[in-house]
C-alpha cells in the first residue's frame, strides 16, 4: 500500500501536527509556562484586590519607573533582534544571525544589570519579605534585634569560650567581659537600656527597673512601694520595696502577686529615633551602629511600611522567576553562540529559542505595568 | 485512491480540522509558503509600535490621574495590545494554523483556575474584615502599655 501510494506521488501518511516536533514541544512547554506565571500574576492581582492597603510611594518601595521602562525597552529590542536573527537563518546568513544573537545576549545582560541595580536598592533598605516592620512597635523591635546582633558580634570574641554558652545573650557577655574593654561595656549598657525600654514598652524618659508596684499576699495584705532592680537584696527569696525612704523586704512566696501601681508612658518611635541618632553619632561605636542597624544613618526615615511584606513577597517572586527565565534564555542563546557562524541545521533551534525569548518578553510586558505603574 | 487524494486536498485547503494530524508533502510545501510570508511582516514597525505603547504606559503614570482604576485599565489595555503584537507577529501566531488554539486554549483556561479559586475569599471578601492584621498587633501593644513585657513569641517574631 505504501509502495502504491508512493507511485502516485504522495508521501506516506504521518500522524502529528504539520510542524516540527521541537516546535510542538516548545509550544507545549510555553503552555505550562503560561500557567506558571498566571498563577503568580493572578494571585498578585487577587491579593492586591483583597488588601486594605498597599505601599505605592516610590520613596518607600524603591520602585523606579524609569528602570522598569528601560528594561521593557531592552526586552522589546532584544525580541526584535531575535526575529531578525531568525530571518537571517532563513536566508542562510549565519554571520548576521550570530551578530544579532550576540546583541540579544548583551541586552539580556543589560536587563539583569538594571534588575540587579533595583534589587540592590531594595536589599540595602531591607525591603525584603518578612523583614519589613508594619507598625511602630515592629520598627522599634527591629532596631533592637539588629543592634543586639551588632553588640553580640563585638562582645562574643572577647569572652573565652568556656565562660559563655552556645548562644550567649548580651546580658551574659556583658557580665563576663574583662574590665579593660570599656567601649564594648558601654555599648552593651546602651543596648540593654534601649532593649529594656522597648521590651517593657516604657518611655526612655523613665529610668529602667524602677517603678511603683503593689504586692498582694495570700491573705490579701497589700503593700505599695517603689521596686528598684538595683536594690534587691535577695531577689530569689525577697521582694525589696522602698516605702517613703525605708527599705521593706516582703517574702517572695508562690502566691505573692505583684502589679504595677501606675501607668507608665509607653515608648514612642520618635524617642527611639532620637536615641538611635545619638548612638550612631558616638565617637567610639557609632560606625558599628551605622553599619549594622538599617536606617541608623538617618533614623528620621525609620518608619513602618503597612502591607510592605506582602508587596515585597509578590515583587520578588514575580521578578525573581522572570529574571531566572532571562538567565535560562541566556544559556539557550549561549549554546548557539558557542557554535559561531557554523549554524547549518540549527534553524529550528533558533526559532524555538526565539519563541522562548518572546515569551519572557511577554511576561515582562504584564509585570511592568502591574508592579511599576499601578 | 481518488477519494483519498480528494480528502487530502480538501484538508489542505481548509487548514486545520484533521489536516493538522496529517503531514503530507504538499502540506509541508504549504508550510514553506506560510513561512515565506513571515518575511512580509515589517518587524521594525512592530518594534516601533511596541516602543510607542511602552511610552504611553509611562505617560499614564507621569500624567498623575487621580483615579487609579482608570490608570489600571489604561495600562493593562496597553499591555494586552503589546502582548498581542508580540504573539501575533514576533511569535508568528498570526500565521500558524489552528493547532495554536488546541494548545493554548486549555492552558489559558487552566491558568485562570488558581486566581479564580482565590478570588472569593482573598480578593473579594464576602464577610466584613473587622480586625485587620495590623490592628491586632497594635492592640496587643496597647495592652502592654502598663510596662509589662510582651510575650516572648511576639518579641521574637520580627
Amino acid at each position: 500500500m505504501a509502495h502504491a501510494t508512493s507511485s502516485q506521488g504522495f508521501a506516506p501518511l504521518k500522524m502529528g501536527l504539520a510542524i516540527p516536533n521541537s516546535k510542538l514541544c516548545m509550544w507545549l512547554f510555553l503552555g505550562t509556562e503560561i500557567m506558571f506565571f498566571t498563577a503568580f500574576i493572578g494571585t498578585y492581582i487577587v491579593l492586591r484586590l483583597g488588601s486594605r492597603g498597599w505601599p505605592t510611594d516610590p520613596d518607600i518601595t524603591h520602585i523606579r519607573v524609569w528602570a522598569g521602562a528601560v528594561n521593557t525597552f531592552v526586552l522589546i529590542l532584544s525580541s526584535y533582534f531575535v526575529v531578525v536573527a531568525h530571518e537571517a537563518m532563513g536566508e542562510q546568513n549565519f554571520v548576521k544571525t550570530n551578530k544579532y544573537l550576540w546583541l540579544v545576549f548583551a541586552l539580556a545582560c543589560l536587563f539583569l544589570s538594571i534588575k540587579g541595580y533595583e534589587y540592590y536598592g531594595k536589599i540595602s533598605h531591607d525591603i525584603l519579605p518578612g523583614r519589613i516592620p508594619e507598625n511602630n512597635r515592629e520598627v522599634m523591635t527591629k532596631v533592637v534585634n539588629e543592634m543586639q546582633a551588632v553588640v553580640i558580634a563585638q562582645l562574643a570574641p572577647l569572652v573565652s569560650a568556656d565562660q559563655k554558652s552556645k548562644q550567649p545573650t548580651v546580658e551574659e557577655l556583658a557580665g563576663k567581659l574583662p574590665t579593660e574593654y570599656t567601649m564594648q561595656k558601654r555599648l552593651a549598657e546602651e543596648f540593654l537600656n534601649l532593649k529594656g525600654h522597648v521590651v517593657g514598652n516604657v518611655s526612655l524618659a523613665i529610668p529602667l527597673g524602677r517603678r511603683k508596684v503593689i504586692t498582694t499576699t495570700k491573705d490579701g495584705k497589700e503593700t505599695k512601694g517603689v521596686f528598684n532592680e538595683q536594690e534587691q537584696t535577695d531577689p530569689a527569696k525577697m521582694v525589696t520595696l522602698n516605702i517613703d525612704g525605708k527599705t521593706v523586704d516582703i517574702p517572695r512566696t508562690p502566691d505573692l502577686s505583684i502589679r504595677a501601681a501606675e501607668e507608665l508612658d509607653p515608648i514612642t518611635l520618635p524617642e527611639v529615633q532620637e536615641d538611635l541618632k545619638r548612638l550612631a553619632q558616638d565617637q567610639e561605636f557609632g560606625n558599628l551602629i551605622r553599619s549594622g542597624v538599617h536606617g541608623a544613618e538617618n533614623p528620621d526615615h525609620l518608619h513602618p511600611i503597612v502591607y510592605g511584606n506582602m508587596f515585597a513577597s509578590t515583587y520578588f517572586i514575580m521578578t525573581g522567576f522572570h529574571a531566572l527565565h532571562v538567565i535560562i534564555g541566556m544559556i539557550i542563546f549561549g549554546v548557539v553562540l558557542s557554535l559561531g557562524t557554523n549554524l547549518n541545521g540549527w534553524n529550528n533551534y533558533v526559532e524555538n529559542a526565539g519563541l522562548y525569548w518572546h515569551f519572557v518578553d511577554l511576561v515582562w510586558i504584564f509585570l511592568f505595568p502591574m508592579l511599576y505603574i499601578i | 485512491m481518488l477519494i483519498r487524494q480528494s480528502l487530502i486536498n480538501m484538508y489542505i485547503v481548509r487548514g486545520m480540522s484533521l489536516t493538522d494530524g496529517i503531514a503530507t508533502k504538499r502540506g509541508l510545501m504549504r508550510m514553506d509558503k506560510e513561512h515565506a510570508r513571515h518575511h512580509d511582516v515589517n518587524y521594525l514597525m512592530v518594534f516601533v509600535t511596541l516602543c510607542c505603547l511602552t511610552a504611553l504606559s509611562v505617560a499614564a503614570d507621569v500624567i498623575q490621574i487621580d483615579n487609579r482604576v482608570i490608570v489600571a485599565v489604561i495600562v493593562l489595555a496597553i499591555s494586552t495590545t503589546k502582548a498581542l503584537c508580540v504573539m501575533l507577529y514576533f511569535m508568528h501566531l498570526k500565521f500558524e494554523r489552528n493547532w495554536k488554539y488546541l494548545i493554548l486554549a486549555p492552558t489559558t483556561i487552566l491558568a485562570l483556575g488558581l486566581p479564580l479559586a482565590l478570588l472569593p475569599d482573598v480578593g473579594v471578601h464576602y464577610y466584613s474584615v473587622d480586625v485587620p492584621q495590623n490592628d491586632v498587633t497594635l492592640s496587643s501593644d496597647e495592652h502592654n502599655s502598663n510596662g509589662s513585657a510582651p510575650t516572648k513569641s511576639s518579641y521574637n517574631s520580627h
